[in-house]
């Protein structure tokens, strides 16, 4: 799978691909642990181009909040498409994870803003 | 939506997860099933026979699940069928929605997708197989 990397003053934005299925969550896995290991407190999970998960990747995205926030971090997950949105709504993440609409709305709820 | 109906045999390897989703979007598509449909279908597909694939056999290798699903009536019908060891998918622990945070568990999260998605599933043993199916009316 594609994971981008993009470091905004003390936000990591990282932006994945279109599938994030039981052959891609352990690399995705690895790279979002090691972040935040490397010390990132400030993830936004771009998925913009996101059009399908399954349960092995909506782990991820709840052991990935569940680290990052017990070490006084926070993870944004932002630009879900409607059937992705649809899939966080059913399991429950859109109560215990903050989602945002955007990059800009995800950069915001970090206490960052986007670069004029 | 067009009667009609397909057996689909895919090797216990979950790089087979992407062929079997495959199959299903070029019948549902050849059968009128709207996407939105296919789309939970192919879900509830992934997790069902995922599952089998990673905890339904001692060894993996030269096993196979079957997938038939067929189109009748306003209802598409799959079921997934494999000889591994007896297990009810149906039994596994609904997860705690409105647990924080810091108490969601990780399991149990597929199961309770694949029964949001599907308007049935039922799970029975039939001689010596694990037979789980699920239906999906079609507005």
């Amino acid at each position: 799978m594609q994971i981008n990397e993009q470091k905004q003053g003390d936000v990591m934005i990282v932006a994945i691909d279109d599938h994030l299925d039981t052959i891609a969550a352990p690399a995705f896995e690895q790279r979002l642990l090691g972040l935040i290991d490397g010390g990132e407190r400030k993830l936004i999970v771009d998925c913009s181009a996101l059009q399908y998960v399954n349960s092995a990747g909506l782990k991820v995205f709840l052991l990935t909040a569940k680290k990052i926030e017990t070490l006084g971090g926070q993870l944004v997950i932002c630009s879900l498409a409607a059937s992705v949105l649809m899939i966080f709504e059913m399991i429950g993440f859109t109560r215990i994870m903050k989602i945002a609409p955007n990059r800009e709305e995800a950069l915001l709820a970090l206490g960052s803003s986007a670069p004029a | 939506m067009h009667e009609g109906s397909i057996s689909i045999h895919v090797a216990a390897d979950v790089r087979e997860i992407e062929r079997l989703n495959k199959l299903v979007r070029q019948f549902g598509e050849l059968h009128d099933v709207p996407s939105r449909t296919l789309y939970a279908v192919n879900l509830a597909l992934d997790e069902l026979v995922t599952n089998v694939i990673l905890y339904g056999f001692d060894v993996p290798e030269g096993r196979q699940v079957t997938v038939k699903i067929a189109t009748a009536a306003g209802e598409l019908v799959a079921s997934v069928m494999d000889d591994g060891r007896a297990f009810n998918p149906l039994e596994v622990k609904a997860p705690d929605l409105n647990a924080p945070l810091e108490r969601r568990d990780l399991g149990g999260l597929g199961v309770h997708l694949v029964r949001s998605l599907m308007d049935a599933v039922s799970y029975s043993r039939d001689d010596e197989r694990n037979v789980l199916t699920v239906r999906k009316r079609i507005r």
